[in-house]
């Protein structure tokens, strides 16, 4: 069986499916069904288009070498996200695929698109005439960013979550880690353990890639500029995609108003985008200065003229603001906070004074700001009011220094000693031990002078160093080479007893979990207790079996028992406790705190 | 503090430079509070800072100082003392109003006025004996039903605070404070209150002599010193002035048939009573021929009128006081006597008549002051008028500008009104050109190094761009587009390695206004919108408070964001980028001040001819100073940590050069503007190779910087720069070895006695004892 690299659910000519790319082929199996209806071998992919990011469909067409038509899959995994990282593991590993065919000359005709280039979508038209700006339906409600943007702030709660996602996750993790999926492979599918009990204790990683993949891109911070491409006969033309719609109308509520207002009644769809981009409107929200320059060449316009607003130039802003209450950085409390006085401040220094910056300027702040509100929603000022000023202690963590706090004078904890009276007289023993030993001192520099080193000795102790360091030494030269077939067996006999014996004791000393998964019971728990220690007793035979693979290979056996001696000793160690705590109990008995009775 | 309270021991003033983010606030007042408690006299505290932001961070620092205090108390009559301290902050109406219609207004000039007319003593006395016939205003009355000194409950109370007590106790916050000052231990305000004659007039004139003065952020104390003097007179407020004595003098002609006798007594009760103008002023009479309103009237009339004509001169016209005054007596014989008394004059008949609205005279009121200003002083000023705003504007738009060059006068009455003024801020060096500026000679003037257990700061010099092509603000190059390319390509970078918060400052509006807009058509915003989201300051204050709360959150929130700024601008004084609201602070070119402007370049020969000090010199003081405040803005304690880029090729190269050329160069080639300017604390860790970098090698640099200063800070400093007692026993210790070292030294070579007398901490400890007994 072909090893999978990557898998996904999609969509192929409208039916659900798997979509799998293997080291040989990619295969599209429709659900229900076993075996793939698309086959198409890595030597025939030639072009690959994908949908742009934030499209409505996340779709990977791949173009074959004698078909250009190829094949087209939309990736349905919810939500959009996932789909669309799955895309791009699918699109990675495809390009690769692609250069290599091209660069290995498999390739008969090159063809003449670009290899990888993401090309718009299907749903993207390209304009249809070169002047007119094209134009197609706002699929408003599907291309929403602002839904994307908003990541649910809560954590991820496995134990609330359907089988699927955790699968899912458990699959992504698995392939992240390599060494993870070794295990993983060893111990689940060779049926030593369940699904459940490997993944038991790693909860953490699935909430971290849980977490990751709850993270959703924010929006892109770039403003909304469409910037007319040139082409022959000094026409432009301006590509509209429903982003790019949506953004306009995100961005210029006044646009949006004047579509409500004539689409489709006075305008079409087209003529309306075609009279946008012509109109001073459009001049206006153009982010830049030069275009106040283009103001004469644009031509009048009845109906969007009508909308035109004043240019937003002047030194106070067209659209008042409540004042920033927090005093901290109210910049206009200190403006008023005396008469002004003196001379007035030369050119150079007398803000907006360029007037054309202004209003750019002033789209600036809007723009980020209407960004941040689109991520952290647009707290009323009332209420940031109560959260910025008012009470002491947040006041007061404006003017603190981090560093001059002082952190260690923690009070302590106080010594709880049975019996005062007696540790206290034993302070006085401690004096009077001092005493004596300070009596008994007197006159050590005389004795010390008559102290002499043996001869003997000293070059014994001296020989015997030496000795050492050459047997460290010659350990150090002399790698232990095993043959790397044995060397795999004893790493992954290790990482196996590792993980049985990490489940052993995680059931006997459950960890302080604020995990939300249900914390198994004392029964389960000692099952699972006794189950693994019946894994590790078989540990021994393992290790027997590897000694003897060894000898067969020509490597020491010893050499086998000393490497595995550690793991070994942790073995008994367990093994030893497990008899010793079953044989206390009585049999099985659950034992209602395990812990505390060591302690 | 061993410094500090020397000062207030000798009652002198002092300069003191402490490096920004040590804790300066906070030492400077945990010494003079412990002195006001331990000293019965109770000298008062004035604090000065310079913006509201920053002076709600002395009180809330105050706040805590004396909760600790409280905490601290020993016996209950000291807990009681230190319960009873007082600290207030006191800032404009427009900042404390709570009345809901006057707080609505956007200026505070109207704020002013409208306040005033709902509480002045004659709308108030009239409104108790006939309620109802006028309007008043709720909050100041409830204030009357209190005894004064008991308005608000001792203890520290915030801006923020009184307010509050304010909202909560239906009485006015602004009139609480102003009533409560003669009250309070320690009042905390902005320079103006104290400098500006006009305003020290109505705030600061109880204040006693002994009070302990002290100016925080005191770098700019010269400039608001020089704006308290200075006035700029345009045509329409000329025109505004006139409408306004006409409509006085309609209102005289009104009164005198209703109320003739009101104006009888009108000028009697005044007398100059300002004691931040000259003795001289202070107990002369006002001159016979303006005492009687019509005529005073008239006289303002004549007054405006000619210097509307002034206006008319199409070209610019440079004078000093003395030979305008003599033009002015030529043409239309106004004296030198009655003009000084102008302004005073018109506050007293303008109180006589029961002036509503006295935001619309406002104009008139800076004409009057004007004409006090100009007959007042006769060195260090000069009148300057300019018919065109810029040198090749065609339409003109005359400014008469009235500029004051001499800093010193108007901190004059201050230092002689007070015994000890202290002067401190985190960049005042060279330390010497305070005293010369301000003319005043301290007892102490010190700087004090920073201790860190690491770099937790890199300056990075940047000189070239990736291409090598130089970069530079200068004028002639600056709009060049490789070196607006260059820049954009430094914003970029960092955008990309700084996480969090970025700020950048430019050395102008115009320059930064600009640049932006280039940088938007070269496409260089749109790979910073990539990365990070941007802000702009804004012409507008509150608009660009919106702004730097969004950007606060952005940083807050770990999107990061860049803000764009002015060095000299509003976002520069007094907003502090700490930890990750500043992770890195980019100076585009030296913030120089621009030296075609007429005002400055008068400025620079006035100081040269007066002070000695070198145009060249004061200029890269002066843009050093600011570079400096604008990058000492990102530290703020030591486990913060930043990057601090200057993107020039001359202005900073020489700045630091000195520090790290050998001794004997720095002799070769001792030039003025070669001298470092930037403080030692920033100077000291620009080392060599920093101090000459292309983008990329910097950038690489800072990617080094960062990776290692933010591993975990939680190493242990104590010993370093942390203290303990027994390392402070140590170093006192130390001290006094040495001081008993050189004493016996002193003995041996009699002659070189009088150097130690600072050197030792033991006397200063006799004499407090002394004192006490």
């Amino acid at each position: 069986m072909p090893s999978i690299v990557c898998t996904a659910k999609a969509s192929y000519k409208k039916l659900p499916g798997t979509l799998e790319l293997t080291d040989s082929h990619l295969q599209w199996i429709q659900d229900g069904k076993k075996n793939p209806s698309v086959r198409v071998p890595h030597q025939d992919a030639s072009s690959l288009f994908c949908s742009k990011e934030g499209a409505a469909q996340v779709r990977l067409k791949l173009g074959l070498v004698n078909d250009d038509a190829g094949h087209n899959f939309t990736f349905t995994t919810t939500p959009q996200e996932v789909a669309y990282s799955e895309r791009e593991t699918f699109k990675t590993e495809l390009t690769n695929i692609i250069s290599r065919n091209r660069s290995s000359g498999v390739l008969a005709a090159p063809t003449a698109q670009t290899p990888k280039g993401p090309v718009t979508a299907a749903s993207t038209l390209t304009p249809s005439k070169a002047a007119t700006p094209a134009v197609l339906p706002a699929s408003r409600a599907s291309t929403s960013r602002a839904t994307s943007v908003v990541s649910d702030g809560r954590t991820p709660i496995l134990s609330g979550q359907d089988a699927a996602t955790v699968f899912r996750l458990r699959k992504r993790v698995l392939f992240a880690n390599p060494e993870l999926l070794a295990l993983h492979k060893e111990l689940v599918m060779g049926g030593q353990i369940t699904e459940a009990e490997f993944w038991d204790g790693r909860e953490h990683l699935l909430l971290a890639e849980a977490a990751t993949e709850n993270q959703k891109r924010g929006r892109p911070g770039q403003l909304v500029d469409p910037r007319p491409q040139t082409v022959d006969g000094g026409e432009v033309k301006i590509v509209i995609t429903p982003q790019l719609v949506h953004d306009i109308f995100d961005e210029f509520p006044v646009v949006a108003k004047a579509y409500n207002d004539n689409v489709p009644n006075k305008l079409s769809e087209a003529e309306f985008w075609k009279r946008y981009f012509q109109s001073k409107l459009f001049n206006a929200h153009r982010a830049s200065i030069r275009s106040s320059a283009t103001q004469h060449v644009v031509k009048e316009d009845p109906i969007f003229d009508k909308y035109l607003e004043k240019d937003d130039d002047e030194l106070e802003p067209r659209r008042l603001r409540d004042e920033v209450s927090n005093l901290f950085i109210n910049l206009g409390a200190t403006l008023e906070d005396h008469v002004e006085t003196g001379n007035e401040r030369d050119v150079t220094m007398q803000a907006g004074r360029q007037r054309g910056a202004l209003p750019l300027i002033r789209k600036f702040n809007e723009h980020s700001e209407r960004l941040l509100n689109s991520a952290l929603g647009d707290a009323p000022p009332s209420k940031r009011r109560l959260v910025n000023g008012g009470d002491v202690e947040n006041s007061f963590s404006e003017i603190e220094y981090d560093d001059l706090q002082d952190h260690e004078s923690s009070p302590g904890i106080l010594l709880e000693m049975q019996d005062r009276r007696r540790s206290s007289r034993e302070v006085i023993d401690v004096q009077n031990a001092f005493k004596d030993l300070l009596s008994r001192m007197n006159g050590w520099e005389g004795r010390f002078s008559q102290l002499k080193i043996e001869r003997k000795s000293s070059e014994a102790a001296l020989s015997s160093m030496t000795q050492n360091v050459a047997a460290r030494l010659d350990t150090k030269a002399t790698k232990s080479d095993f043959p790397p077939g044995l060397f795999r067996q004893l790493t992954t006999c290790q990482t196996a007893a590792n993980e049985f014996l990490r489940q052993f004791w995680t059931s006997i000393y459950p960890p302080p979990s604020d995990l939300p998964t249900p914390i198994p019971t004392a029964a389960q728990r000692s099952a699972k207790a006794a189950k693994m220690a019946g894994y590790l007793g078989k540990t021994h035979e393992k290790v027997d079996a590897l000694v003897r693979a060894a000898v067969l290979e020509g490597v020491e056996g010893n050499r086998v028992v000393i490497a595995m001696k550690p793991l070994m000793d942790a073995v008994e160690h367990a093994l030893a406790f497990h008899r010793a705590r079953s044989t206390a109990l009585g049999g099985g008995a659950s034992p209602e705190k395990p812990g505390s009775k060591l302690v | 503090m061993c410094d500090l309270k020397r000062t207030l021991d000798a009652t002198g003033h002092c300069v003191l430079e402490m490096p920004s983010g040590t804790g300066k606030t906070v030492s400077l007042l945990s010494l003079i509070v412990s002195y006001q408690q331990f000293h019965p006299t109770k000298r008062k505290l004035i604090y000065c800072s310079r913006t509201v932001p920053e002076i709600e961070k002395a009180l809330s620092e105050l706040k805590r100082l004396m909760k600790y205090r409280i905490s601290c108390a020993e016996t209950p009559e000291q807990r009681e003392k230190e319960e009873n301290f007082i600290g207030l902050g006191l800032t404009s109406r427009k900042n404390l109003c709570i009345h809901p219609e006057v707080s609505k207004e956007k200026k505070g000039k109207v704020v002013d006025a409208r306040c005033r007319d709902l509480t002045n003593s004659a709308v108030c006395e009239k409104g108790r004996a006939n309620p109802g016939s006028v309007e008043l205003c709720d909050w100041h009355e409830n204030l009357g039903t209190h005894e004064p000194g008991t308005l608000i409950s001792p203890g520290i109370w915030t801006l923020a605070d009184v307010l509050q007590h304010g909202r909560d106790n239906g009485t006015c916050p602004y009139f609480t404070v102003r009533r409560m000052m003669p009250f309070v231990d320690v009042i905390i305000y902005s320079f103006h209150y104290l400098i500006d004659p006009k305003v020290a007039d109505q705030v600061s004139k109880e204040l006693s002599k002994d009070a302990i003065v002290v100016f925080d952020e005191a770098h700019n104390i010269d400039n608001v010193c020089i704006e308290s003097l200075s006035i700029d007179l345009t045509r329409p407020m000329l025109d505004s002035a006139a409408r306004s004595v006409t409509k006085l003098g309609e209102k005289i002609d009104e009164i005198k048939i209703t109320d003739a006798a009101k104006l009888q007594d009108d000028p009697e009760d005044t007398f100059m009573a300002n004691p931040a103008l000259p003795d001289d002023l202070l107990n002369e009479a006002i001159p016979g021929n303006i005492r009687k309103a019509e005529h005073f009237v008239a006289f303002l009339k004549r007054f405006v009128e000619y210097l509307k004509t002034r206006m008319r001169v199409l070209h610019v016209v440079a004078e000093t006081p003395l030979s305008f005054l003599q033009h002015l007596k030529d043409i239309t014989y106004i004296e030198r006597r009655p003009l000084r008394f102008c302004a005073e004059r018109l506050q007293s008949l303008i109180r006589t008549l029961e002036v509503n609205r006295l935001d619309e005279y406002s104009a008139l009121q800076k004409v009057a002051s004007f004409a006090t200003l100009v007959a007042t002083y006769e060195k260090g000023f000069l009148l300057i008028l300019e018919p065109f705003e810029t040198d090749n504007a065609t339409v003109p738009n005359p400014v008469f500008h009235f500029t004051c060059l001499d800093p010193s006068l108007a901190i004059k009455p201050v230092f002689e009104h007070f015994s000890s003024v202290v002067i401190t801020s985190g960049t005042i060096s060279p330390l010497d050109m305070y005293p010369k500026m301000l003319q005043f000679t301290p007892v102490v003037q010190e700087t004090y190094p920073m201790t860190l257990t690491r770099n937790a700061f890199l300056p990075l010099v940047i000189t070239r761009g990736s291409d090598q092509v130089a970069i530079s603000s200068r004028f002639e190059v600056r709009n060049d587009p490789a070196v607006v390319r260059n820049f954009g390509s430094i914003l970029v970078e960092y955008s990309k390695i700084v996480p969090d918060g970025i700020v950048a400052f430019f050395p102008s509006y115009l320059y930064m206004e600009s640049i932006v807009a280039a940088w938007n058509d070269m496409g260089i915003l749109n790979e910073v919108w990539k990365n990070k989201l941007i802000f702009v300051e804004t012409p507008d204050a509150n608009e660009t408070s919106i702004a730097l709360e969004n950007y606060r959150r952005a940083c807050d929130n770990g999107r990061g964001a860049v803000l764009l700024s002015v060095a000299r601008g509003k976002v520069s004084e007094g907003i502090d980028f700490d930890h990750n609201y500043g992770r890195a602070v980019i100076m585009f070119g030296v913030p120089y001040q621009y030296t075609e402007s007429r005002i400055l370049k008068a400025r620079l020969e006035y100081l040269r001819d007066a002070y000695r000090i070198r145009e060249s010199e004061f200029l890269g003081f002066d843009a050093m100073r600011n570079a400096a405040q604008c990058v000492g803005r990102v530290l703020r304690g030591k486990t913060d940590w930043g990057l601090m880029v200057f993107a020039d090729k001359v202005g900073y190269m020489t700045s630091c050069f000195d520090s790290i050329a050998n001794p004997s160069r720095t002799q070769r080639f001792a030039r003025a503007d070669k001298r470092a300017k930037l403080p030692r604390w920033i100077n000291q860790y620009i080392t060599e190779v920093a101090s000459n970098l292309s983008t990329d090698m910097a950038v690489t640099l800072s990617k080094l910087f960062m990776r290692t200063i933010s591993q975990n800070p939680n190493e242990n400093q104590t010993g370093v720069s942390l203290w303990t007692l027994e390392d402070i026993e140590k170093a006192q210790a130390k001290q006094r070895e040495q001081a008993l070292l050189l004493e016996q030294e002193g003995q041996q070579g009699a002659d070189n006695m009088d150097e130690d007398e600072y050197g030792d901490g033991g006397i200063e400890d006799e004499v407090f004892m002394n004192v006490d007994l």
